[in-house]
Order: C-alpha cells, then sequence, then structure tokens
C-alpha cells in the first residue's frame, strides 16, 4: 500500500441506499453506565458520614485551598509530596461548594472523591476489556474494586493515591490502544508523570506500565513508542523538579527546604513502620486495619497477582500489583495508611482474571479426559461460583452496611457549627486545631495561619514559632481532637497548651471526644 | 514522527511489490557540473537497471571538458542507452540544466538524478508499477545519506535525510503538499511539460516543482524502502553543508514569495505550505531563544511561572533528540550499518552544534535573500558514500 492523496472514484461512488437501523447504545456502555451507578450509589451515602475524618484528608483540602489562593501550601511547602494531587483537587473543590455548603469542610470535599472513583471504575473496565477480559468479568472486576468494604471506606476519603490511580489506570489503557499509535503511547508516559505527581509512590507500578507499552506495540514501531512514551513521561514529570531547581531548593541546605532533602526524609530518615509480619508493629497495625475492613480483596488479590503474573495478557496488572505488595512486605521502611488504595484495581484485575481463565478452563468446550467429563466441569464451576458468593457477599454486606449507616463525623460538623456560632471576633482571636477543622475555621473568620492555626506547626515550622514569640500563650483558644491528643507527647507547645486550658465545650465522650478549650493566660 | 505512528502507517511507507510488467518508459536525467570523480559510476550502475525501457541523458557544460569527456566515452560504450546534452546558458544551475535536456525526452516519465547518486537496479521496476498502481503524476523515491561515519555534522545530516524521507514526506503526501526532493523524483513527462518544467531562478527548483505541483492538485506518492534508496553522500566539509543549507532555506524563501502554494484548495494545506517553507527559520529563531531562555530563568530574578514558561521551547529539543536516538538505531537496523556508542554521543552532544550551524545557515539565506544575491553555490563531491571509488576516477 502507498499513501494515496486521493481516493480512487469509484470508492466515492454512492452505495445503495438502505435504510438505516436506528442507532444502539453500544453493551459496553450501558454495561459501565449500570456498574456506576452502583458504585456510585454505594460509595457516595453517608460519604459525609463514614469514616472518621483524617487529619491528611484536611492537609490536602487545605493546601488544594492554599492552591486556590496562589501558592502550593498553606504553610511553607517542604516537598513532602509533589502538589499535583492537591492541584487537581483545587480544580474541583468547587463541586462541594455547590452540592453541599452547610456541611464539614473536609466531609463534604469528599464528594470531589466520587468523581475520582468514578473515572477509576470507567478506565477500569475500559483496562479489563483491552486485556481481552470478557464483559462479564470486566464486570466482576469493577464489583470488586467499587464494592469492596475496603475500597468504600478509603475511596471515599481524600486522599491524593485515588488521584494518582486514576492516572496510572489511564496510562495502562493508552498503552494497550487497540490502535498502537504513537501519540496514545506519548500520552500513556504523560499519564504515568501525572499520576507520579500525584501521589509519589506510584512509581512502583511504573516497570509494569513499561510491560504494558511493551505488550501494546508492534514490533516494527515498539522502539518509537518506547521512545514516546518515556518523552511523555520525562517532559511532564520534569516540571516538578524544575520547578525546585528556579526555586534554588533542588538541594538541600541550612535555611530552607529542598526536594532532595524531603526525598531522603522520606525513603530514608522517617520512622520506619516495621514489618508487617511483626505483631505489634505500626506496619502491622496498619495490616490489621486493612484487613478488619476485608480480608477478601487484600489477601485474594495478594495472591491473585502472584498466579496471574502467569498468564500473559493479565502480566502488566499483575507486575503492578506484584511489586506493590512485595514494596509493603520489605522490613523496614515507612508504610504509609493509604498505601493500598494504589494496589486495589490490580488486586480485583488479576483476580477478575484469574476468575475467567479458570472459568474457561472449566466450561471450554473440549472432550475431557476429566473424570466427570464437561457436566461435571460445569457443576464444579457453578458450585465454586455459588460457595464463592456466599463466602463473599455475607462479608461485604456487613462492611458496606457499616459505611452507609454510621455517622462518625458528627462530633466534628457540631464542633465546627459551634465555633462558628460562639466566638466572637474571630478576626483577632487565635484557635489552634487539626487540619480536619482548618478549612471551617479558617471559613468561619479566622485569620489563615495568623488565627486559625494547624496544631503541628507551633512546634515544627521554625517560621511559624517566630510568628508567636510567647509561644502558647498567644493562643486564645485549642480545639482538643483525638489527632491533637495521640500527638501531644511529641509537640511541647501543643502539649502546655492542653494543660493550661479549660474546656469551654465538650462535644461527645471517651476517645472520640472534641473539645474546644480556652488558654488560661496564667495557668489553671 | 508520521511513519512510525502506527504499524499500519509504517507499512504503507513502503513501495508495493512490483508485479514484473514494464510497461512505461523512462527517461532519466543526470545533470553533472565538475563531476567527473563520480559520474562514471554513476551512470554505470544506473545501466544495471532491470527495467527494460529507459534512457540517461546526461547534461553536461559547456564550459566543462572534464565531465564531457567522461559522459561521451560513456556515451559511445552504450549508444542504445546513454545520450550527452550540452547546456550553453551563460550562467549555470541545476534547473536550467534540466530545461535544456527536457524537450529531448522520449521517455513516458522523467527521472532526476544527481551525479553523485547509487541507484538500486530494481527502482526502475518498483517506480513502474507505482506509477500504474497508483495512476500518480508524481512519484518521489527515497534519498539516504549514508556516510554517518565521517563526521559529527555527516552523522546529524545523514538522520536528517534518514527523518525527512522515511517520515516526514509521507505526511506531505498525505496532507497533499509535498515539497519534492532532488532527486530520485519521477514525474509524467506531460505533466512536466504542461508545468513549463522546471524554475531555472529558484535555488531551490525541486521545493517549487513539488508547491507548483500539488497546488495543481498532481497526484504525488511517495515510497520508501531501505533496499530501495538512492545513496549519497553528505557535503565534506562543514562549509559545503552551510552553503547548500542556505542555497535550500533561500530556495524556500523564493518559494515562499512565488505564492503558488496560495492556490492550495484548503486551509489546512495552506498552512502546512506555510509552516514547512518557514521552518527552516523556525528552527532558527528556537535555536536562538533556548539558550536566553535558559540564562533568563537560571540568572534573572523572573517569577517562578514565566521562568518555567522559558523552559518550553526545550521540551520539543528534548523529545526530538529522544526520537532521533531512536531513530538512529533504526537506521543502522534498516541499512546494516554498525552503529557504535560512540556515534550516539556524537548525536547527542553534536545537536547544539547543528543547531547553531542550521540558525547561521538561516540567517545568511534570509541575508542574501534581503540582499538580492541569488547565485547557485554549488556543493563538492568526492565519492565518500560510494564502496570503493577507483582512485583513477577520483583523482
Amino acid at each position: 500500500m502507498t499513501i494515496l492523496l486521493e481516493r480512487p472514484s469509484e470508492q466515492l461512488a454512492p452505495a445503495p441506499v438502505a435504510p438505516r437501523p436506528p442507532r444502539r447504545v453500544p453493551t459496553d456502555v450501558l454495561v459501565v453506565g449500570g456498574l456506576l451507578l452502583v458504585v456510585l450509589l454505594i460509595q457516595g451515602w453517608n460519604i459525609t458520614g463514614y469514616p472518621a475524618v483524617s487529619d491528611d484528608e484536611g492537609t490536602y483540602l487545605a493546601q488544594a485551598w492554599a492552591v486556590q489562593h496562589g501558592s502550593l501550601a498553606h504553610y511553607t511547602y517542604w516537598y513532602d509530596h509533589p502538589p499535583g494531587g492537591w492541584i487537581q483537587l483545587a480544580a474541583l473543590s468547587w463541586l462541594p461548594a455547590v452540592v453541599a455548603p452547610e456541611t464539614l469542610a473536609v466531609a463534604s470535599a469528599r464528594l470531589v472523591m466520587l468523581l475520582v472513583t468514578a473515572i477509576s471504575v470507567v478506565l477500569l473496565y475500559v483496562l479489563a476489556r483491552r486485556l481481552a477480559f470478557a464483559r462479564w468479568s470486566a464486570a466482576l472486576a469493577v464489583l470488586v474494586f467499587g464494592l469492596s468494604p475496603l475500597s468504600v471506606t478509603l475511596q471515599r476519603q481524600i486522599y491524593l493515591d485515588s488521584f494518582a490511580v486514576a492516572w496510572a489506570l489511564g496510562a495502562f489503557v493508552l498503552a494497550l490502544s487497540p490502535r498502537k499509535h504513537l501519540w496514545h503511547h506519548v500520552a500513556a508516559g504523560a499519564c504515568a508523570a501525572v499520576a507520579i505527581l500525584s501521589k509519589e509512590t506510584i512509581l512502583i507500578v511504573l516497570p509494569a506500565i513499561v510491560v504494558a507499552v511493551w505488550q501494546g506495540t508492534d514490533r516494527t514501531t515498539r522502539k518509537f513508542s518506547l521512545a514516546g512514551f518515556l518523552c511523555g513521561l520525562a517532559l511532564v514529570g520534569a516540571v516538578y523538579p524544575l520547578y525546585a531547581v528556579l526555586k534554588g531548593e533542588l538541594l538541600p541546605g541550612d535555611d530552607h527546604v529542598s526536594l532532595l532533602g524531603a526525598m531522603l526524609f522520606q525513603v530514608h530518615d522517617r520512622a520506619g513502620s516495621g514489618s508487617i509480619f511483626t505483631t505489634g508493629s505500626g506496619a502491622n497495625a496498619l495490616l490489621d486495619s486493612w484487613l478488619f475492613y476485608d480480608a477478601v480483596l487484600l489477601v485474594g488479590g495478594a495472591i491473585a497477582v502472584t498466579l496471574a503474573l502467569a498468564v500473559k495478557r493479565l502480566r502488566a496488572p499483575a507486575l503492578a500489583g506484584f511489586l506493590l505488595t512485595l514494596v509493603a512486605m520489605r522490613p523496614g521502611g515507612y508504610l504509609p495508611a493509604m498505601y493500598v488504595i494504589q494496589a486495589l484495581p490490580f488486586f480485583a484485575l488479576s483476580l477478575a482474571g484469574l476468575v475467567e481463565v479458570a472459568g474457561r478452563y472449566l466450561l471450554a468446550d473440549r472432550r475431557g479426559t476429566w473424570v466427570y467429563g464437561r457436566e461435571g466441569r460445569r457443576i464444579v464451576a457453578i458450585a465454586c461460583a455459588v460457595a464463592a458468593i456466599g463466602f463473599v457477599v455475607p462479608r461485604w454486606y456487613d462492611g458496606d452496611r457499616t459505611a452507609l449507616t454510621t455517622a462518625a463525623n458528627h462530633h466534628y460538623a457540631s464542633a465546627a457549627a459551634w465555633i462558628d456560632a460562639n466566638i466572637a471576633d474571630p478576626r483577632k482571636t487565635r484557635i489552634v486545631v487539626d487540619d480536619a477543622l482548618w478549612l471551617d475555621v479558617v471559613e468561619a473568620g479566622f485569620e489563615p495561619r495568623h488565627g486559625a492555626v494547624w496544631f503541628y506547626k507551633l512546634d515544627l515550622d521554625s517560621a511559624v514559632r517566630a510568628e508567636f514569640p510567647n509561644g502558647w500563650r498567644d493562643m486564645d483558644y485549642i480545639v482538643s481532637s483525638p489527632i491533637v491528643r495521640q500527638n501531644r507527647t511529641t509537640l511541647p507547645t501543643v502539649d502546655t497548651l492542653l494543660d493550661r486550658s479549660t474546656v469551654v465545650k465538650a462535644f461527645g465522650t471517651g476517645e472520640d471526644r472534641i473539645e474546644v478549650r480556652k488558654v488560661n493566660e496564667e495557668g489553671q | 514522527m508520521h511513519a512510525w505512528r502506527t504499524p499500519e502507517t509504517l507499512e504503507s511507507t513502503r513501495f508495493p511489490a512490483p508485479d514484473g510488467e514494464h510497461e512505461l518508459s523512462f527517461s532519466l536525467l543526470v545533470p553533472a557540473r565538475h563531476e567527473e570523480g563520480v559520474l562514471e559510476h554513476t551512470v554505470n550502475r544506473l545501466l544495471e537497471s532491470t527495467h527494460s525501457e529507459y534512457e540517461i541523458i546526461i547534461i553536461v557544460g559547456h564550459d566543462d571538458p572534464g565531465t564531457s569527456r567522461v559522459a561521451i566515452r560513456l556515451a559511445n560504450q552504450s549508444p542504445e542507452r546513454v545520450i550527452v546534452i550540452t547546456d550553453k546558458h551563460e550562467v549555470k544551475n541545476k534547473p536550467k540544466a534540466l530545461n535544456t535536456a527536457l524537450p529531448h525526452c522520449r521517455g513516458d516519465v522523467v527521472g532526476v538524478f544527481d551525479a553523485e547518486d547509487q541507484v538500486h537496479p530494481e527502482l526502475l521496476a518498483h517506480v513502474d508499477h507505482a506509477f500504474r498502481a497508483t495512476g500518480a503524476d508524481v512519484v518521489q523515491g527515497g534519498v539516504q545519506l549514508i556516510n554517518f561515519h565521517s563526521s559529527w555534522y555527516s552523522l546529524r545530516n545523514c538522520l536528517e535525510y534518514f527523518f525527512w524521507f522515511r517520515s516526514r514526506l509521507h505526511l506531505h503526501a498525505e496532507k497533499g503538499f509535498i515539497p519534492l526532493g532532488g532527486n530520485t523524483v519521477f514525474v509524467r513527462t506531460e505533466v512536466l511539460r504542461d508545468a513549463d518544467g522546471w524554475d531555472g531562478e529558484c535555488l531551490a527548483e525541486d521545493c517549487d516543482l513539488g508547491v507548483r505541483l500539488s497546488s495543481k492538485g498532481s497526484k504525488v506518492i511517495v515510497a520508501y524502502d531501505s533496499a530501495m534508496v538512492t545513496k549519497e553522500e553528505t557535503p565534506d566539509t562543514l562549509g559545503g553543508l552551510l552553503k547548500q543549507r542556505t542555497r535550500w532555506n533561500q530556495g524556500f524563501l523564493q518559494v515562499l514569495r512565488k505564492g503558488d502554494w496560495k492556490q492550495l484548495p484548503t486551509f489546512w494545506q495552506r498552512m502546512l505550505a506555510r509552516y514547512t517553507l518557514v521552518g527552516p527559520f523556525l528552527q532558527a529563531f528556537s535555536g536562538l531563544t533556548i539558550p536566553i531562555g535558559i540564562f533568563i530563568a537560571l540568572f534573572l530574578d523572573v517569577p517562578i511561572g514565566v521562568a518555567l514558561i522559558t523552559f518550553i521551547p526545550v521540551l520539543p529539543t528534548q523529545a526530538t533528540l529522544a526520537f532521533e536516538v531512536v531513530g538512529l538505531h533504526d537506521f543502522g537496523a534498516q541499512y546494516g550499518l554498525r552503529i557504535k556508542p560512540i556515534h550516539y554521543v556524537k548525536l547527542v552532544v553534536g545537536a547544539p552544534l547543528y543547531m547553531l550551524v542550521l540558525s547561521v545557515a538561516a540567517l545568511r539565506a534570509v541575508w542574501r535573500e534581503w540582499t538580492g544575491r541569488s547565485n547557485w553555490e554549488l556543493t563538492r563531491h568526492v565519492g565518500a558514500h560510494l564502496p570503493n571509488v577507483p582512485e583513477e576516477t577520483a583523482a
């Protein structure tokens, strides 16, 4: 074939006119639409009420708020994470303000995560189809990914990992584009870079994306596609270190934060959370909390990614899940609480893929050398399916019911409302809060940084310490929440504030209580 | 990167396999000016062609006895195939030489080769089939500089040709606007005569012909096959490269000013024409802005957003470099050449220097066109691309 400037005229001759059949919606679109409805309903119902808001969610949202006000963080940006995730959050955070303006800021901002989950669900389905999954097994992967109580709990929360997952899935989908188009591979590289800039730990799955590009390219054009992928990756990814270079913050120095310094802290200096296999370690406790939500996807997925490495078409996603598992199992190092989010789509894909492989093996139309023949194999398949459903559904039903009905945030919401209504003259008042409340007190009128103070920074940020020369005496209120109390031992100023203040209003009792405390200048 | 977009695109850039029929006749024009060193080799190789119907017309200048002697000897050796025409124009250049020969062409198709070209014996059979299979008016075959090992700039020069003929020209053919190459180009004789042949005053007569023919809606196809390309050599000095590039750039400017491209039917074709014809100057411009941009970003106190923007021109340059590295690998694989690590190093290190040469050539072209100097600066050939040029002919 050569390139033609114009097609031969006979091809342009009008075809005999036939009545056009009415346009039908493709089956895949209907399937995805149905799946989306189910997943979004379960993830969205009571999204503000459960789980309890975490300090990290508040931090990311506060940083997104800072992006909207022209800087990368509400305190000095110290390269703790690349800012891609909360820049996207900032771009989307008008959404909750429109839908639910009155609720707790962090809780209502979770609506953004529904959009992210929706995108991930669609991409996961497309990816499964591009990996030659049948519709039923692609749908199975989506349901496992979206309905496991572990997913429902973690994907509801404002975590950067969910943004990274969406972009990584996009990279896989583009890498396996059926047209094998060079630009799709360049775009896959760019998506992978955005994923890494959203949450740096997704870097672990990069080799798996390269495998996908390799599998998704033709021998004749492969090297150009790989170069295109790397270009997309490097050119988008380079923005971050370039930003640091231009600010003079690439290399560590005495009087400034630095990208390299922060990276060294994350991988080297940060206190490790121990091995997940050592009872009593932080990582082990974290594993237990994940297992509490759902052992099926976590244990089943970890086994599935290992087995699925043997299946060629499942190899790329399986490798992604396998690498994530391997890194989580390393003995030292720090395991972030939301780490598992990144593994969920790959666990789900591998599980569903293996179920399909097993199903095809059992139901294949071939002469059985097996004792019971074809009918017997069919019965085994049905029995396995019934057993699996019988095992999984009751567990997930319980977990998801908790997620749909528990109100875990009403103390926070009440505290925010009380502060808004009862503290007079917030512009001239200083209040120390955790990040879950920070945005609410800012919205109540406290001045960011000077009036609304994030409790960590009082002790850890030299710029903030310099701003309050009298230390704890410069503060008027402190809101004592579980997060604040858990950290008081390492934060002397916060510790003093809790000692030298009295409760003016308390919400709840016991461990989860939230107290608004007034600071007493002279001590108790 | 057009040709490598999808496996299907890559497949479509090749010659279709010939059917063995020889239905068209060819007149092959070989203008030769001070080329006594390489002419004989070139013509002998053309005579090895597997096609049955062709004539070779060597065009020599009346003031160039050395080349004329070689040409006449060749004509005496193969009187049924080789004709010598003498160009008597006072000021000589390639388009005038070609126009001198055009009335003497007896073939259905006119083909142009340079005196230093190494032409594959089966090329004519492929071109014959390509004309008949597609009904094309013009067939452009591949040309490839091959002596990548000669110097740092010849490496980049070879690669430029590789990308241009392997990929870029196909895009142009698809979009219906194509600046043709200077040789291995075949045009139906009546189409060429209708267009009044070549523009004798244009420094890029090949580009001009392509632009005029595509503006009239002629059908142009490009076919590339590494086994079938015409092999050439790079200019033997950096000064030679600079002169050659200046001539092309000035020629592009002339074509732009002539404005035949304005007759192209669609807006996007006209945009492509504009972009292609000012391309060398955009390249020169970016060659100058990149160092300035980096300097501003690193040493002047500008807001971080502005500093990031100054790096934008670097992005396509870096991407191009990455693709060039891959292209060099592919070039080696296609032509069975051993590319050593040092060549990749030369490629990368030579990039800014080559950019500088191109920028100087672009500025020089603008200067010459501005001051009205449009004489023909000829490129000299020593035969570095020929496997073993006998000493006596090279001398």
